[in-house]
């Protein structure tokens, strides 16, 4: 492609609007009886759908209250070199999807703008879509009730693969994703991990130079999430950029070259992985078990000097115990402290462990909080 | 120059051809479509036949025949439905099918391709098209059969005649598919305005029979013209204008449609790219 950069974002920015349900969709919308007319329960949505709730009278008052406009991505700058895997990592709702949807041209940035493969994004969206293979989450994504092949057939029509070509371009890509035995079934068949294998051949039928990827690895099984990984470092390794989002601290740690953390719509910290650790290598984080939820030492914790960041999950192998993490500039003034604060408290504390500092950790450092709050 | 438009043009075929054939595939995959296609609107025939019968005398309907210089009532609502059909296509085809692919989650995997939004939307409009002059055919043969429908006009004439109907139609689903773009649930509006229309046209009675203002909103619909040159042409019934003039207003209206219908398409479009796609969020 002959350019350092792949893509180049400058400034880009984004605002939803907030309206009272708009006057078009409220005349045309046959509204059902009772609550929730929003079933489909997207993700993030919540904050949204409480306004088509409801009959129409409350709809429009609770309206008036709410703030009219949100920021989803909040004046984004930073450039994606040819050839590098590029990570977007962010909690739900941080904008990583919005960033996805502005440079596959599904959306327009309020203000901003970004090049694609050296193409402007506003100006010249045929041109960025012809240079991108997206993938969005969701495995409603691919027709259902056509076969593997239909739909790498159909697709490869839409993104003007050359015809005399297509058909083996479309057996390449069936056999490296190993979908050459499934090809002829019907796609309601597969597996979540064989449909996102699907959706990512898809994306690489016109050979794009840059891949965006939308949380691939959301909803798979640890086993096909390692398989697409590895898929993904081999895009890479072959010349493709990739830009891939995910809220799992670990696979951005794991796949990327450089991580860009966003919160709120921003980016708090852009580095490589290895340097984003480094520049809390100072840091500790100390994690203690408990056998209850902490009610109000986390704040108590938050306020000990020293302390950078505190957070609390529930252990997920069935157990009633909680693990509180907290990320400090001295584990041992901490630790004394931390366990006179549980020990008021009357908490049991089943285990103790003092450990190097983990992206997740950097993540609360500059945060303050976790990345799954 | 040329050049370029003849690549262009040979790729909007490409993808209309593609769209069709998995629209068609995605059809026969559902075989309760196919039979239902055919007995619907048997179903709607039949006492459609009887009720004729009902008002007629010796096998004309004589008051009938007053208003539109033909006393076979059921070969005129016949032709009405078959006409019709093509209504539907427009109005569900196109903007329908914008709902469907929303709620089922293929728009945006087909809108991040490098096709022509334009294009992809036109395509979906050909299967159901063709579906429905097939269906139709059907019917009209099995109507020919068991109820002795007798077309004894020049068939070619009449289909050039609806030809502009047809394209002006798809303009309009063009606009209607922008329009179900930035309203998330359009099935009920889809079936009423469907119905409105279909039935302002003359579908089943001559729109002449209409109270004042309805019928000022049936003349303004160039589909009234359609049904109106059809039936001349085929069942030899009056024209409420001279058939050259009925001719140039759905010549005009295609164009008109045709503009408006993508207008409104690109500015919804647009609308949707600006706000966010309602359907997805
Ligand atoms: N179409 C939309 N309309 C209104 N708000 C939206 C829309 N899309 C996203 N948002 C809001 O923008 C914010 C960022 O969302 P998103 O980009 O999906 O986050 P992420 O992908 O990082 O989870 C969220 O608060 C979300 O509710
Ligand atoms: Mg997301």
């Amino acid at each position: 492609m002959g350019l350092a950069n792949a893509i180049e974002i400058d400034d880009l920015k984004r605002t939803f609007t907030r309206r009272a349900p708009n006057a078009l969709a409220r005349l045309f919308t046959r509204r059902r009886t009772g609550t929730g007319t929003n079933a489909d329960g997207g993700s993030g949505a919540g904050a949204d759908s409480s306004a088509e709730a409801g009959p129409n009278a409350a709809g429009l008052a609770n309206n008036a209250k709410r703030p009219n406009s949100l920021v989803a991505v909040d004046s984004i700058s930073f450039d994606i070199r040819a050839g590098e895997i590029f990570g977007l990592l962010g909690p739900n709702g941080a904008g990583k999807t919005t960033t996805i949807k502005m440079l596959c041209t599904l959306l327009e940035p309020t203000s901003g703008t970004a090049r694609v493969a050296g193409f402007d994004i506003v100006r010249e969206p045929a041109r960025v879509r012809a240079s991108l293979g997206t993938v969005l989450s969701g495995e409603r994504s691919l027709y259902w009730k056509l076969t593997g092949r239909e739909n790498l057939d159909y697709f490869a029509a839409l993104y003007d693969v050359e015809p005399s070509t297509a058909h083996r371009r479309i057996d390449d890509l069936l056999t490296r994703f190993e979908l050459t035995d499934k090809a002829s079934e019907l796609v309601e068949r597969y597996s979540t991990g064989m449909r996102q294998r699907l959706s990512i051949a898809r994306a690489l039928l016109a050979n794009p130079p840059v891949l965006l990827l939308d949380e691939p690895t959301a909803g798979l099984d640890p086993q096909s999430a390692r398989n697409l990984r590895d898929v993904v470092r081999k895009l890479r390794d072959e010349g493709h950029t990739v830009l891939l989002t995910t809220h799992y601290m670990a696979e951005a740690d794991e796949l990327s070259d450089r991580i860009a953390i966003i919160d709120h719509g921003r980016v708090i910290a852009l580095d490589t992985p290895t340097a984003l650790k480094e520049h809390i290598q100072q840091l500790h984080s100390v994690e203690v078990e408990i056998d209850r939820a902490p009610d109000g030492i986390l704040d108590e914790l938050h306020s000990l000097p020293l302390v950078r960041g505190v957070e609390c999950v529930q252990s997920s192998n069935g157990h009633e115990t909680w693990t509180i993490r907290v990320l400090t500039e001295n584990s041992r003034q901490t630790l004394d402290a931390l366990l006179d604060l549980l020990r008021a408290e009357g908490e049991r504390v089943l285990n103790l462990r003092v450990a190097e500092p983990t992206l997740e950790d950097v993540f609360i450092a500059l945060t303050g909080k976790s990345l799954r709050d | 120059m040329v050049d370029r438009f003849r690549t262009w043009l040979r790729r909007q075929f490409r993808v209309i051809g593609a769209i069709s054939r998995k629209d068609f595939l995605i059809f026969l995959r559902y075989p309760a479509n196919a039979v239902m296609s055919v007995v619907e609107p048997i179903m709607w025939l039949v006492p459609t036949y009887f009720m004729g019968l009902g008002f007629s005398v010796n096998g004309e309907a004589v008051g009938f025949a007053g208003f539109t210089g033909t006393s076979d009532y059921f070969s005129f609502a016949m032709l009405g439905m078959f006409m019709s059909s093509y209504i539907s296509a427009a109005f569900w085809g196109m903007g329908f099918s914008v709902q469907e692919d929303m709620t089922l989650g293929v728009l945006e995997p087909n809108w991040v391709t490098p096709a022509s939004r334009v294009s992809l939307i036109l395509g979906r409009s050909v299967i159901m098209l063709l579906l429905t002059t097939i269906n139709s055919i059907v019917v009209l043969a099995m109507g020919a059969v068991l109820f002795r429908v007798n077309l004894t006009g020049n068939v070619l004439a009449a289909v050039i005649t609806v030809l502009p109907m047809l394209i002006a139609l798809t303009g309009l689903g063009l606009g209607i598919a922008g329009v179900v773009l930035s309203v998330r649930r359009a099935g009920t509006a889809i079936d009423i305005s469907n119905w409105a229309v279909t039935q302002l046209s003359g579908a089943t009675f001559p729109v002449s029979v209409l109270p004042r203002p309805l019928l000022a909103v049936a003349l303004a619909l160039p589909t009234t013209y359609g049904f109106d040159a059809v039936r001349s042409i085929l069942l030899g019934t009056k024209t409420m204008l001279p058939l050259k003039a009925e001719i140039g207003i759905m010549l005009a209206s295609m164009v008109g449609m045709c503009a408006a219908g993508y207008a409104v398409f690109k500015a919804f479009e647009r609308r949707c790219r600006r706000q966010g796609l309602l359907g997805t969020h």
